[in-house]
Order: structure tokens, then C-alpha cells, then sequence
């Protein structure tokens, strides 16, 4: 039998042998139940050094300890490889017990030591989330005060100091520089290998494909629950269609990413739960305040009070809430801005026609994500609700590259711009500082928002030590902002996942990002 | 031309707005950190330098690193290529198996009702987009009758197995590993279906067209009148002289192919090129997109190279030096 002949017959038989296999909803290896996460997004890399996304994040936080973590709703900062902490009364020295049981995974102790050693690292790499400290922190004001205690001395005061310390990994130093190559501290290494302490470890690394963590049992701080699952798999499912697919079909036990429509419908299929919780991404409609026309104050509060609020949240089909006030409400500091704009075209005229475009007859660019249907809706809803104004408006669908290179800078930046943006901390001055001249040029800073005296309350705000002088600051930072309006404030949708209802377990904080999930407190109750 | 193709990708991935290094840096870097990434990936330098430096790795078989994925491009291609060279061969060796024999079919009894079916599966193989398609296939295939797989290559226990040629079909059948080949086997069904259709739809067509045209020749006439049978006129002499335009098609198609799959690969998680392609160009991750272009364009033309050469051996005629 020649092969073209063999062929058929093999591939016939390789049909009939497997087809039989039943979708399960988790996967067993053993006695292991492992879960597993149907998700959109890659993970290229997982060094705590280099970078962070909601992917890479849920990996580096299942594979690695940081001295505190975020848990809960609020967030809530808690002790982990730090037992406790002390910070000097001008928030410019903070020193960390170490927990004398943490160990990394091959078995060695995680000292103050490692801690100095990762800190540093991070630092000197200047990439990922060296950003958050560098300002404040220098390699040579981390001081290893004994084998357990670990001492921070900042250049200047910086209240905000512990609400970044939780996206700080630590390292094993001697894993990450027996695999160092050519004195790149580790780094070709690191992007698929580990060198933590936390609950998982890696077991597979399929990039672009999958990737598989298996449960440390003898993890230094123990489970919270006896059913917590044996391992993890995230799998690259990158349609939405397909990850409903997915859920419904038992091939995955958590999705994320889903449409507005397709979480309704998931949501009363038997056997699938939606957690739903408002988050703290809020979404703007970011006004240039430097270039004409919307350099016009009374422009900008034209089109804030003209603006469909309510409209806005029905695109989300109701799962989502209004802002009221820059800071998301979940935030410290956050209050609520009295006067704070709905629509009103009554106002939306008055201010209209103090500005120097009294009878409207103005064009606006509203640069939006291409292929973001939400995003294409609010401008048609921009459409409908300024045309009453007069004014017209050009709807601009860009990839996200350009749409970052477009708000690079002020002559570029457009009249309007859609933007969904994550503070990655629960301090206030992680969203206060979107409104300082330091963002000018991100993304989230696409207004060029000016005002000297509220960068002045920004600065003085976050060397603060006491939280009682630093909340009044930011009321008044809210009002301010608010009073000139570099934006039009919107809405925090709801974070959602798609779940099947043995995954048990699951505790949101809605300081991670979008569909970031921590994985440790998880476990798997099969019926 | 490979050199004019690497002209002209290196011009346009430059010219398209975006910072590869703000990207790469992250959404909250500061300035400094965007500038460390920028030197470090000499994105700093003049273009012309830049250009100077791509040529001249590449001379050297390195085709840079990603900014995206910190890898070699080199070390990605080879992970992404035999993926999707896999599904390309596969739904072109089922458009081709099915198209052809359909084409000829369709010419035989044109007219009938055999026609007239082949011709409405071809048309739709050709208006339905490869999106939808893979779409309804998993819907009813995956999701209602749950015969196969929404997706991936393997099952997400399954092991690959160690690679030797890192097509993960020859090397199932090389380790022995004959389940993870099922495996693999009802992974790539609905995949290669979907991206077949076109193919097939337009293979058929062509070679419905030249059939009908060479079954009026007066050669076809004389093998009938001398009493050839119908089937061995049909496929020893009309199907023959009918497949050189069909065989163009085929490269056609095939070169195509193998830089269009991004819609396929997408819908069924197939870890290909096409996925690579577009994740690189959406984070303007230069080194990728000209590694790709370049690898697209080298295969592009290694197979016209075969369909050149096919020519001669459908056509004797062609292999003869010409007679002035």
C-alpha cells in the first residue's frame, strides 16, 4: 500500500479513536484539578523587572511574592513576605520585617537581601514598573538592616510609596544570575522562566499557545482553602465568539473579555456565574486644553453638558457607573464633586455661547480605538448630542499606535479622544498625577492639561506623610479639575468575567487590571 | 527582488505613525525609560543607520529582536512558521483533491444538476468570508454537536512531541505518537476547511473553465473517435492540457495563503504567522513585520519557482528549447 493510499486510512482512524473524548470542565492531571482560563492576551514576557499587563501580571503575581498585596473591595493593602512595617513620620523611611518562613522555589530563604537585590534590579533595568519609584528611590537608599528587615530611605517624602510596593517582585538572586548572559542581569531568562516564591510554578510555556502553572503544595504561606486548585491553564482563546464558545462547551472554566452582549447571555446559561463589580478604569473623553477649538474653556463644558450620560451606560447595557469625580469612587480621597456635569443643554448653550463659538459651526476630531465597538456607539452618540449645538463632529478610528503617537504631543493630540485608562495603585495621586504636567504626552495625559496651582496641590499632596492633610488637598484637586473641564468625565464599567459555578473562590479588587484575576485564594468544588 | 521587498517594508513600517519604544516601554514610562529602550534597540540612530545595521544582521542570519516578545525574530519565526505552513499545505492538498475532480466534473456534465451544484458550493466557498465561516463551523461542528474542538492545535493536556522537523504532524508520526496525531488531526479539521473553501471555490472554476475550452479541441475529438473511453480522454489528455492555468492558480493561492491566514488563525487559536504578524504590527514591533514580509516573499516566490517548473512537466512542449 503506497502512502498517498495509507493516508486517508489514517486520518480516518485517528477520527474515530478520539472523537469519543468528552469536553470536561476542568482539566484532572492525578488527583489535581486544573483550572482553566480561556484569555485574549499574551503573555511575552513574565520579568517583575520589564513589564505589566493584566496577563503578565496574573502570572507574575501566581508565580512570585511582593512584600504587601492588594486584596479585597476597596483594595486593601496586606502584609504577605512582610509581616509588618514601619514608615518615619515624613513618609520618607520605610522599613519591612520579612516573614522568617518564605521560601523560594528551590528551597532557599527569601532575605532582606533578595528584596535589595530585586528593588535594585528593577531600578537599574528602568523598564516595567521602575516608573512607579524611580522618582523617589535610588539604589543606594535600600538598606539591608539584617537578614530579615529591609529599610527604604526615599529622596523625598512620598506617601504613595506603599500602594506601588505590591507590583515589586521579589527575586531569587542567585537562580536569576546563574542564568545571567552577558550582564543582562538575567533577562533572556526570566521572560519564560521563574525565579519566585509564590503559590504556583511553571510547568508549561507554550508561547502563543498556552501557558501552564502547577500549585506549589508546600507554599510558605499555606492555602486558604483544602479544594485549591492543583494547577492553572492560561489558554489563548483571542475571539470573543469563541471564548463564549468556550465557557458554554466546558473547554474553559473562566473567560474573560466578552462583549456586553454576550456576558447577558452567558449570565443565564445553568452552571455560569458573572461576577460583576464596578472597577476603577474610568473612560474619558480626553479634550486637547491647549489647541483651538477646544482650548476654549466654555467649549469644553459645552460639550461636557451635552454629553448623553445616560446613553453612555446603556451601551454597557446598564453595567457600568458614572463618574462622579476624576477619582474613581472606589479610590481614597475620592469625593463626590457637587455641580459635577450631566446633561443639560440649557447649560450646554449658556456656556456655548460665552465662547468663541457662539452659534456652534465648529468641527471636533473624536479619535477612537478602530474596531472598538463601544467606542464607535459614543461617537455616534457625540454626533447626535453636539449637533444640537451645532457642532459637528469627525469620528477618527485609529489603531492604538497611533492613537498613542497622535497624543504625543500637543499639535497632534486630538479634540476629543477615547480613553479607558487603570490606575495601578489605590492612592490618589495615582490618578491626580494623570492631571500633572509630568503625564503630558501618555496617553492618559492627552489633554495638556494645565493649571499651576493644581500641579502645585498634586506635589504637595503626595510628600504628605498623614492622610488627614492629604485628603483635603484632594477634594479640592477634584474640584479643580472639574471646574475646567480638560475632559468629559464618563463612566467605570463593570470588570466582568464569565465563570462556570465550581470555581469557588474568586475575590475581586478593583485595583487590578481589566481582566487580571489573582489566582491563589481559587479553588475547585466539582459536584 | 527580495532586496526591493526589504526596501520597501523597512519605508513603510517607518513611515506608519507610532513609537515602537513608548510601546515597548509601557503606558505609564517616563520619558528616561523610553529613551533606555530606544538606545538599547538603536531605534535612536538615523534610519539610514538602522537600515545599514537590519541589512547587515541579516546577511548574518539574524533578523533582530522583538520588542514585543524580547525574542529573537529568528527563534519566533521558526516557533510560528511551521504552523502555519501546516494549515496552508493541508487546506491547499484538500482544495486541490477536491477542486480539481469537482472542476472536471462540472465541465463533463455541464449543465446537469452536477454542475449546477458544483457551481453554487463555489460561489458560496468564494462570498463566504473565511471570519463567519470559521465562526458557524465552531457554532454547530464544536459547540452544538460537539464533534470537534473549538480550537488550539492539541488538547490542553496533550504534550507536543519533541520535536525533529517541528511540524507537529510528521513529528507525531516520526516519535510513533500516534494519539497526539488524532489529536492533532481533529484540531485541524475545521481549521483547514475553513481556510480551503476559497480555494477550493476558485480552483474548481478555473478548472471548470479550462475543461470546457479543452474538451472542444479537436484533439479531444480525435481520441474520441479513435475510441479512447470517456473517463481516459477526460483524464489523460483534457484534465492534463486544463492544468496549467489550474496550476497557476494553485501557487497563486498557495503564496496567498500562507500571508492570509490571520483570519483563520484567529478564530481557531492556530499559533501561525499570520497571529505573529499582526500582534507585531499592532505594537508597530518593526524587526517582526519585516522577518515575516521577508519570509512571506521568499516563500512566495520559491513557489512560483515550483509552478514554473511543473510547467514542464505538464507540458513537454514547454521544456524544449524554442525553435526559431
Amino acid at each position: 500500500m503506497t502512502f498517498p493510499r495509507i493516508l486517508p486510512c489514517l486520518l480516518i482512524t485517528a477520527l474515530l479513536t478520539t472523537t469519543a473524548v468528552p469536553a470536561s470542565a476542568f482539566e484532572r492531571v492525578g488527583d489535581k484539578k486544573i483550572l482553566v482560563f480561556a484569555g485574549r492576551q499574551e503573555v511575552p514576557t513574565i520579568d517583575p523587572s520589564i513589564k505589566y499587563d493584566w496577563s503578565i501580571r496574573m502570572m507574575q503575581q501566581a508565580l512570585y511574592d511582593a512584600l504587601v498585596k492588594y486584596v479585597g473591595n476597596p483594595p486593601e493593602i496586606q502584609p504577605w513576605l512582610a509581616e509588618r512595617w514601619e514608615v518615619s513620620p515624613d513618609a520618607k523611611t520605610w522599613t519591612f520585617h520579612l516573614a522568617t518562613q518564605a521560601r523560594f522555589h528551590n528551597g532557599d530563604p527569601v532575605t532582606a537581601e533578595a528584596v535589595r537585590w530585586s528593588f535594585a534590579r528593577t531600578l537599574k533595568l528602568n523598564q516595567g514598573p521602575a516608573w512607579m519609584l524611580s522618582d523617589f528611590l535610588k539604589e543606594d537608599g535600600i538598606k539591608v538592616v539584617n537578614e530579615h528587615t529591609i529599610q527604604f530611605t526615599l529622596t523625598q517624602p512620598y506617601a504613595g510609596f506603599l500602594s506601588f510596593v505590591p507590583w515589586w517582585y521579589v527575586m531569587n538572586p542567585k537562580q536569576v544570575m546563574a542564568n545571567e548572559q552577558g550582564g543582562d542581569l538575567g533577562q533572556k531568562w526570566l521572560t519564560d522562566n521563574a525565579a519566585g516564591s509564590g503559590p504556583f510554578r511553571i510547568k508549561r510555556w507554550q508561547q502563543g499557545v498556552l501557558y501552564e502553572i502547577e500549585a506549589v503544595d508546600t507554599y510558605w504561606k499555606g492555602w486558604p482553602s483544602k479544594d485549591h486548585v492543583g494547577g492553572v491553564i492560561l489558554k489563548l482563546v483571542r475571539e470573543s465568539a469563541a471564548q463564549r464558545a468556550a465557557l458554554l462547551r466546558g473547554e474553559a472554566d473562566i473567560v474573560e473579555g466578552l462583549t456586553a452582549d454576550d456576558y447577558d447571555v452567558v449570565a443565564k446559561t445553568p452552571g455560569i456565574v458573572v461576577p460583576n463589580y464596578p472597577g476603577m478604569t474610568t473612560f474619558a473623553l480626553k479634550m486637547n486644553t491647549q489647541k483651538a477649538p477646544t482650548s476654549d474653556a466654555n467649549l469644553r463644558k459645552a460639550v461636557a453638558y451635552a454629553f448623553d450620560y445616560d446613553a453612555l451606560l446603556k451601551i454597557y447595557n446598564g453595567n457600568a457607573v458614572l463618574q462622579t469625580s476624576p477619582l474613581p469612587q472606589s479610590m481614597r480621597g475620592h469625593v463626590a464633586v457637587p455641580g459635577f456635569p450631566r446633561q443639560d443643554l440649557a447649560r450646554a448653550k449658556e456656556f456655548l455661547a460665552k465662547s468663541a463659538y457662539a452659534s456652534g459651526g465648529v468641527e471636533l476630531e473624536y479619535v477612537y480605538v478602530q474596531g472598538l465597538e463601544e467606542e464607535r456607539k459614543m461617537g455616534l452618540l457625540l454626533i447626535d448630542n453636539l449637533g444640537k449645538l451645532n457642532v459637528k463632529v469627525k469620528m477618527v478610528p485609529l489603531t492604538w499606535p497611533n492613537m498613542v503617537a497622535r497624543a504625543a504631543k500637543v499639535e497632534s493630540s486630538p479634540d476629543l479622544m477615547a480613553v479607558f485608562a487603570t490606575p495601578v495603585s489605590s492612592d490618589p495621586d495615582a490618578v491626580a498625577y494623570w492631571y500633572h504636567k509630568n503625564s503630558w504626552g501618555k496617553y492618559y495625559g492627552s489633554s495638556f492639561y494645565t493649571n499651576a496651582d493644581v500641579w502645585g496641590l498634586i506635589e504637595r499632596a503626595r510628600t504628605l506623610g498623614k492622610w488627614e492633610e492629604r485628603a483635603p488637598l484632594y477634594a479640592e484637586i477634584q474640584k479643580r479639575i472639574v471646574a475646567d473641564m480638560p475632559e468629559v468625565f464618563g463612566m467605570l464599567a463593570n470588570r466582568r468575567w464569565g465563570m462556570r459555578d465550581h470555581v469557588k473562590g474568586f475575590v475581586f479588587s478593583p485595583v487590578r487590571l481589566t481582566g487580571e484575576v489573582d489566582l491563589y485564594p481559587l479553588a475547585i468544588v466539582a459536584k | 527582488m527580495l532586496f526591493g521587498l526589504l526596501c520597501l517594508t523597512f519605508a513603510i513600517a517607518h513611515v506608519v505613525p507610532g513609537d515602537p519604544a513608548r510601546l515597548a516601554a509601557g503606558p505609564d514610562a517616563n520619558a528616561a525609560m523610553v529613551e533606555t529602550i530606544r538606545a538599547k534597540y538603536g531605534l535612536d540612530r538615523p534610519l539610514g543607520v538602522q537600515f545599514a545595521r537590519y541589512v547587515r544582521g541579516l546577511a548574518a542570519g539574524d533578523l533582530g529582536e522583538s520588542l514585543r516578545s524580547r525574542n529573537a525574530v529568528r527563534d519566533d519565526l521558526a516557533r510560528y512558521f511551521p504552523n502555519t505552513f501546516e494549515l496552508v499545505t493541508l487546506a491547499l492538498l484538500l482544495a486541490v483533491a477536491v477542486g480539481i475532480p469537482l472542476g472536471m466534473l462540472s465541465a463533463v456534465y455541464k449543465d446537469t444538476w452536477v454542475d449546477h451544484w458544483a457551481r453554487v458550493a463555489s460561489v458560496s466557498g468564494v462570498a463566504l468570508p473565511a471570519f463567519w465561516l470559521g465562526l458557524m463551523l465552531q457554532l454547530v461542528i464544536a459547540l452544538y454537536l460537539g464533534w470537534l474542538p473549538l480550537g488550539g492545535r492539541l488538547g490542553l493536556t496533550a504534550t507536543p512531541p519533541a520535536p525533529l522537523t517541528h511540524l507537529l504532524f510528521v513529528d507525531a508520526v516520526l516519535r510513533g505518537e500516534w494519539r497526539t496525531f488524532g489529536d492533532a488531526v481533529r484540531h485541524a479539521v475545521l481549521p483547514v476547511v475553513t481556510l480551503s473553501l476559497p480555494a477550493l471555490a476558485s480552483i474548481m472554476r478555473v478548472n471548470r473553465a479550462e475543461m470546457l475550452e479543452t474538451l472542444q479541441a479537436d484533439y479531444i475529438k480525435t481520441a474520441r473517435a479513435q475510441g479512447f473511453s470517456g473517463f481516459r480522454v477526460v483524464t489523460r489528455y483534457a484534465l492534463r492540457n486544463a492544468m496549467i492555468p489550474t496550476l497557476t492558480m494553485v501557487g497563486l493561492r498557495y503564496g496567498w495563503m500562507l500571508g492570509g491566514t490571520i483570519l483563520v488563525e484567529t478564530v481557531f487559536d492556530w499559533p501561525g504567522i499570520g497571529l505573529y504578524a499582526v500582534n507585531a504590527a499592532v505594537s508597530s514591533d518593526f524587526q517582526p513585520i519585516m522577518g515575516v514580509t521577508l519570509l512571506i516573499g521568499l516563500n512566495f516566490m520559491l513557489v512560483n519557482l515550483f509552478v514554473d517548473l511543473a510547467y514542464g512537466w505538464l507540458d513537454p512542449r514547454i521544456r524544449r528549447p524554442s525553435v526559431t
